[in-house]
């Protein structure tokens, strides 16, 4: 696994931290476990997609598949992925 | 948009309330049922796109006021799953063995997109149990024809692809300009996930397929003497505003109200001035009771 994907994942947890809500809930949540069945609400699960934005420096596009959004690890997948 | 404007602005809590017995509405159905507030009920109907949970957003004020009742309509949501998908009549049957079981002699209904047919044929079969209609970015009357054509071909999408490109075929048909200006794509995602959350494939085809049967005429509506109200965003694309006040005049005891901006879900651009206009509407209504 490369550094950037791990940093890329750190990063993520700390803007879900910063919408959803403390560290302690967010370090329950596994990379690969699915947000929504961790409990996280789609209001969260925006202000994530609209923080990465900013964080990463990308727009999202309309056609992303829902299994991008899925886990920690699919948005990770989907930012190195992008950087190429 | 910050993700803090989103995180206030954009809330769907869309849990179900573990400890809500099912109400028993006809054999061998029951119904997923929340009822908040006290006084004269509002009884809102799904359109087979919400489930139960998602009107708390869109009635919390109301129920500050009134007895709001959402609940599922069989096949759909927690409630009861039958091998057919129930006609309209068992539907309005439903909603009636709901009003019973909850001890409820007449009520407001509160209808969006297809479920306004449904309103209107209990309106029509039930009328001592329907104190007026609130018919949001109506389906019925004159424009039946278009609004058909566009749910066969949501229908088409959804069988030949899946959910989430049918809802990248209906969102920018019912969500409105200034909303999807605003909210960007992380707002279309963040709403597909919602949609996904409260809908299958199944439940979607059998609404949909449901949603194109049922009496088109538009003379019915002139027999509704219920008080109705038609709020209608003028953004949306299935009636415009002009549309709309005809359609109002077609009942005998009906109005128009114009949401300036709003899509043809016309509470989820503004949740708060809907309910204050469906308040003003009750209240007005109940000085002529």
């Amino acid at each position: 696994m490369s550094d950037t994907a791990v940093e890329v994942r750190r990063r993520i947890r700390e803007l879900l931290v910063d919408v959803f809500g403390g560290p302690s809930f967010v370090s329950t949540v596994h990379d690969a476990v699915s947000l929504r069945e961790a409990g996280v609400p789609s209001t969260a699960l925006v202000a994530l997609l609209v923080a990465m934005e900013d964080a990463f420096g990308f727009e999202w596009a309309d056609d992303v598949r829902p299994e991008v959004l899925r886990s920690i690890d699919s948005l990770a997948g989907h930012v190195v992925a992008l950087r190429g | 948009m910050s993700a803090d404007a989103v995180q206030d602005e954009y809330y769907h809590d869309l849990s179900y309330r573990e400890d809500t017995p099912l109400v028993r509405t006809r054999e061998g159905v029951e119904l997923y049922c929340e009822s908040t507030g006290e006084g004269i009920a509002i009884t809102t109907l799904n359109n087979f796109f919400f489930t139960a949970p998602f009107w708390r957003d869109y009635t919390d004020e109301l129920a500050k006021h009134y007895r709001v009742v959402s609940y599922d309509l069989c096949n759909h949501g927690h409630s009861t799953r039958l091998g057919q998908e129930p006609a309209w009549e068992e539907h309005a049957a439903d909603l009636v063995g709901l009003l019973d079981a909850l001890e409820i002699d007449s009520t407001y209904l509160l209808a969006s997109s297809a479920s306004t047919q449904l309103a209107r044929d209990v309106a029509l079969t039930y009328p001592d149990r329907v104190r007026g209609l609130v018919l949001a970015g109506p389906v019925v009357g004159p424009q039946i024809r278009r609004h058909r054509m566009l749910q066969r071909a949501w229908l088409r999408t959804l069988n030949s692809h899946d959910i989430p490109v049918l809802f990248s075929h209906m969102y920018p048909e019912f969500v409105s300009t200034q909303m999807i200006e605003e909210y960007g794509v992380p707002g279309f995602l963040g709403l597909r996930e919602s949609f996904l959350a409260m809908s299958t494939p199944e439940e979607l085809n059998n609404g949909l397929t449901l949603a194109q049967q049922g009496d088109p005429s538009t003379e019915l509506l002139t027999r509704i003497q219920a008080p109705t109200l038609i709020a209608l965003g003028d953004d949306d694309i299935l009636l415009g505003p002009t549309a709309g006040h005809e359609l109002a005049a077609l009942f005998p005891n009906g109005r128009c109200a114009i949401m300036p901006k709003a899509g043809h879900v016309p509470f989820l651009d503004d949740p708060v001035g809907f309910q204050e206009l469906v308040h003003k509407f009750i209240d007005e209504a109940e000085e002529h009771v």
